[in-house]
């Protein structure tokens, strides 16, 4: 008889908590926020929660195929804000077919789309994601 | 005596247990419903569910008439995890 | 910790991860953790063009509090052993 694949798991089998990130330490990252912001830096510290520290943060606003980089230096990221974190890939960044602008200009793109977005009416579904808990 | 103990209902999780191998209907955050048979679960409500039914259901608004347009969107799939945090009721199917 | 066991056994399966924020993506299980965060390698969305962003990375780390579903391969369902596993983890096993 084969043995059950799914058993509970030995206490030395599993990692310490919180060494989930340890392989993305001082590389460079791409981390999505649950606001929807997107924070381009390097992972310096973390912990069990998802705290993140990191340097030398850029945050990059895409609107269509536009976007801009503005700087924020270092940064302390609360975990529960985090939805993902992505190794960049260096040969693929900035990603194809997004082209950059200065950073007045995206405002202004981003609050013309804002404006479109809201008389559409589509907001509250769009933001539900961050009502919950 | 242990097949008596695990037929008894002491506690809302119990519930869930006598309904395993057995379709449920679970209503989730965000207007969504799931029918599917449960095949795994735990105490957060963590769930597998197999041959689900998954419904989405949206409110939009009609651009030149302002009025609201409810949508239902269907998709079938085969197995399914889903996560506890996002459920608020699991209904064990109907006995007749 | 049954669904952290039952994860480790998908470890190299392709899954598609639905996020609550309704990205979708689909990757290889590279490995997960007692909180069920989850890394896939190799990453695809299911709607590219809405996340152009995301054409940079190829491998990811998804918190594991942003998930709301994850798509099951069915051929990787022992629906027994999910049973045992599950009547075990209720009696406190």
């Amino acid at each position: 008889m084969d043995p059950p694949l799914i058993l509970p798991p030995n206490i030395d089998d599993v990692p310490p908590p919180g060494l989930a990130l340890v392989l993305e330490l001082d590389k460079p990252l791409l981390v999505q926020l649950r606001d929807g912001r997107k924070l381009l830096g390097t992972l310096r510290s973390f912990d069990q929660y998802a705290n993140l520290v990191l340097e030398g943060t850029k945050e990059r606003i895409v609107v269509g195929s536009q976007y801009a980089e503005v700087d924020m230096g270092l940064h302390i990221v609360r975990g529960e804000n985090v939805v993902l974190l992505g190794d960049i890939d260096p040969s693929l960044d900035p990603p194809p077919g997004l082209s950059l602008v200065p950073e007045a200009e995206i405002r202004r793109i981003q609050k013309a789309d804002k404006e479109a977005e809201r008389m559409k009416g589509t907001f509250r579904t769009r933001f539900d994601f961050l009502m919950e808990d | 005596m242990a097949e008596e103990a695990d037929a008894t209902v002491k506690e809302p999780l119990d519930l869930i247990k006598l309904s395993l191998d057995e379709r449920v209907y679970v209503k989730l955050k965000g207007d969504r419903e799931l029918r599917g048979k449960l095949h795994a679960y735990d105490q957060h409500l963590n769930m597998i569910l197999g041959d689900v039914e998954e419904v989405v259901t949206s409110v939009d608004i009609d651009e030149e008439t302002f009025e609201e347009i409810v949508r239902t969107n269907k998709r079938m799939l085969p197995y399914l995890f889903l996560r506890g945090d996002g459920v608020i009721l699991v209904s064990p199917p109907l006995r007749s | 910790m049954l669904f952290y066991s039952y994860f480790k056994t998908l470890v190299g399966k392709e899954i598609t991860v639905d996020l609550k924020n309704d990205l979708s993506i689909t990757g290889t299980l590279h490995s997960v953790d007692q909180y069920l965060n989850i890394k896939l390698n190799n990453i695809k969305l299911a709607n590219p063009a809405k996340y152009p962003h995301m054409l940079s990375v190829r491998n990811c780390f998804i918190r594991g509090s942003v998930v709301r579903y994850v798509q099951l391969p069915p051929g990787s369902v022992d629906v027994e052993l999910l049973h045992d596993a599950t009547r075990r983890e209720a009696r406190g096993g």
